[in-house]
């Protein structure tokens, strides 16, 4: 087994693991604040990759496309926020059932419009070339994942604790009832940061799907991988979906060489030893509830 | 009054959160199992359908009612639209007329999905009451419905590339005008042993075709001297080849020979070309690698790629240049292996109606044993001793032609008939 190998492995499996980060870091946030989950979270993911897989087919640019498609996820997912959400906060319950009936009907429509067949993003001609490492040649398009990965991580990092809206995340995180006695809007703050996490899903799906294609089923694979990272990494900060991301993305890439039988096994081990030894995962902060 | 409950309270209900979601998921995913036993129920009724379908129209004409069970969702759907493109233009090529029969055509998605092919499969025959069916695409599903085709008596024509309905679980009921794993993999063993090297890296999805490809694949390419150096075996719907590729780029050999079928084949080539393997380690596979559906989509990395052929839209002969034609001229698109194995599914069926005077399933059986007919691979015979087609093979490789890149034909590599038992047995 040598070096190169080796590295190529590594990079395949951040990058793997940067995508699994994006959504899971949105998917931390919202339910660490906002207490709400959302099985729907897949679906942004999802529907980010449909519509960038349109707009490709209608000859947009690549850069131009990115924006937009995670414009009109985050527009989506604030119509799904204030129409359907907000009628069930704090009853887990019916949020379970609600979300997940829409990813159903999503899931559903998906194959309705673009039909069964899996498709793929083609990667902008930009990005599309390799750099030789070694023996092998590696696609540049999956270091430019990785890169942007980075990229949204020192941005979470400086967001989290540099700026004011940063902090009252923070505080919702711990304390939310404090936060609005404190005379924050709490519930405006709540609609961004839903938005911002269906934001993030949306950027990875888009992203995500030069690579892992586009394909009904893509939003229930992602979701389950994303719910494992957050369980292994921890809630309430994105070092815990970062960390959780890249042992994942790490695991399942590795694993496919060296334990293909095992390879989802492993992810799950993980998830349980996790569990045992540290239960708030690996940098889970105490949440409030 | 919020009560601070325990840190780890939260952590925990996401865990059940996880365990729940996985519960109602893998329930959503095989709908079917929650059936009852429904083929001990009817099968009393059942036996005998095929016979008893044909007079059941009561308005004196005489119909044909043909149902295809095949993948219309997942990695396999393209080969099953095509199947269900070239039924439908027989269909309007003949006014929806098979030789004195009036053709009603029922087409169901089996998702790739044994327990999904069999809820589709039942209905198809107890309320559609088809006499005869085209399909499955998939070697999996075929597994799965053995048992109630016997049962049923109905014939089925399935495109997909499982040997064992051609050996221990051969049936009188099952007829095969596409190709068996055996066929396609011994073909062209020898060829690849001598002209690409006695060193290769096999690459194929982990279900019933790719290890029956490769067990073929295998058998014949050691005996021509050949050594497998490594083997991968990805998941069917892999998306990311990615390390993979990476551990082939790292291996001493001559070439690769994968056998990846649908969509994931595209994604392959598509890798296999954006991690430089393009020009550096030959390429060489089954006839996935020179199949329009798969190869159209990824352009220019499937350039250079040498495999087995028994279809393509190359071939000459009067039905096939017609066939094309008309194929074009309706879809846009060249026709593609599985448009073949519709097609000829048809013409089989309809010179097998022909032959025995009527559409009872003993007639019928009786008539496809040994069948001859004309279909778009030239004149095709069914092997009575295997039920599949005895066909000619060859080795082709991708070269660029007017913009595109299609399969040329390097060399005839005769007839390849199934051995009548597996060998080995």
């Amino acid at each position: 087994m040598n070096a190169s190998l080796l590295a190529a492995q590594l990079l395949n499996g951040l990058a793997y693991g940067m995508l699994l980060f994006m959504i899971a870091a949105g998917l931390s946030i919202i339910y660490g604040f906002m207490n709400i989950v959302n099985l729907a979270h897949g679906t942004f993911f999802m529907l980010a990759a449909y519509a960038a897989y349109s707009l490709a087919g209608m000859k947009v640019n690549f850069w131009l496309a990115i924006p937009v498609a995670i414009v009109l996820i985050m527009i989506f997912s604030i119509a799904v926020e204030k129409l359907l959400l907000s009628f069930v906060y704090g009853k887990e319950h019916e949020q379970v059932l609600l979300t997940f009936g829409l990813l159903i009907i999503f899931a559903d429509m998906v194959k309705w419009i673009w039909g069964a067949s899996p498709r793929s993003l083609p990667i902008p001609p930009s990005l599309d070339f390799s750099i030789t490492m070694g023996i092998l040649d590696f696609p540049v398009y999956r270091l430019f994942v990785i890169a942007v990965g980075i990229l949204v991580a020192v941005a979470l990092w400086y967001f989290e604790n540099r700026t004011r809206i940063g902090a009252i995340i923070r505080a919702g995180v711990d304390d939310r009832q404090m936060v609005s006695a404190l005379g924050i809007h709490v519930g405006i703050v709540f609609t961004g940061v839903f938005a911002f996490g269906a934001g993030l899903a949306a950027l990875s799906g888009i992203l995500g799907g030069a690579i892992l294609g586009v394909y009904p089923g893509m939003d229930t694979e992602t979701l389950i991988l994303s719910l494992v990272v957050i369980v292994i990494g921890g809630l309430g900060t994105w070092k815990g979906a970062f960390s959780g991301a890249l042992l994942v993305g790490l695991l399942e890439t590795m694993g496919q060489i060296w334990f293909p039988s095992l390879s989802m096994v492993l992810i799950f081990l993980c998830m349980t030893v996790i569990l045992l030894v540290k239960p708030t995962g690996l940098f889970g902060k105490k949440v409030s509830t | 009054m919020a009560k601070k409950m325990k840190s780890g309270w939260k952590h925990h209900s996401l865990v059940f959160l996880l365990i729940f979601v996985l519960l109602l998921l893998s329930a959503c995913g095989s709908q079917g199992s929650n059936q009852p036993a429904d083929g001990a129920t009817t099968v009393s009724e059942a036996a005998g359908k095929g016979a008893a379908g044909a007079e059941a129209t009561g308005t004196g004409n005489k119909t044909l009612k043909i149902g295809a069970l095949v993948s219309l969702s997942g990695p396999f759907a393209p080969l099953g639209e095509s199947v269900k493109n070239a039924v439908e233009l027989y269909a309007d090529q003949h006014g929806n007329m098979l030789g004195d029969y009036k053709l009603e055509l029922k087409f169901e998605d089996d998702e790739n999905n044994p327990q999904v092919a069999l809820r589709k499969y039942r209905q198809l025959v107890d309320n559609e009451k088809i006499n005869l069916l085209i399909g499955p695409v998939s070697t999996t599903v075929v597994y799965a419905i053995l048992n109630e085709i016997e049962k049923d008596k109905i014939i089925m024509l399935p495109n997909a590339g499982a040997n064992d309905i051609s050996w221990s679980k051969k049936s009188d009921y099952i007829y095969r005008v596409s190709m068996a794993s055996w066929q396609l993999a011994t073909a062209g063993a020898d060829y690849f042993a001598e002209h690409l090297g006695k060193k290769v890296y096999t690459i194929a999805p982990d279900y019933a075709a790719g290890k029956e490809m490769l067990d073929a694949f295998t058998a014949a390419f050691t005996a021509a001297g050949g050594e497998i150096v490594g083997q991968a075996w990805p998941k069917v719907g892999t998306n990311d080849f990615g390390s993979y590729l990476s551990q082939i780029a790292t291996s001493d050999i001559d070439f690769v020979y994968g056998f990846i079928p649908g969509t994931d084949g595209t994604r392959f080539i598509q890798q296999y070309s954006q991690f430089g393997l393009k020009d550096k380690i030959p390429l060489a596979g089954a006839f996935s690698f020179n199949d329009p559906v798969i190869i159209d989509p990824a352009g220019d990395a499937a350039e250079g790629i040498v495999s087995v052929l028994h279809y393509s839209y190359v071939l000459d002969n009067p039905i096939n240049n017609e066939f094309v034609k008309a194929y074009e001229e309706k879809y846009s698109k060249v026709p593609d292996y599985f448009a073949s194995y519709g097609y000829d599914a048809v013409l089989a069926i309809g010179k097998a109606v022909q032959e025995a005077g009527d559409i009872g399933a003993e007639s019928l059986v009786k008539a496809f044993d040994g069948l001859e007919f004309e279909g778009t691979r030239g004149t095709m015979t069914i092997d009575a001793n295997t039920n599949n087609l005895i066909q000619k093979f060859y080795i082709s490789k991708n070269v660029k032609k007017d913009g595109r890149i299609a399969p040329e034909i390097l060399q005839d590599l005769g007839v390849f008939q199934m051995p009548e038992n597996e060998p080995g047995n």
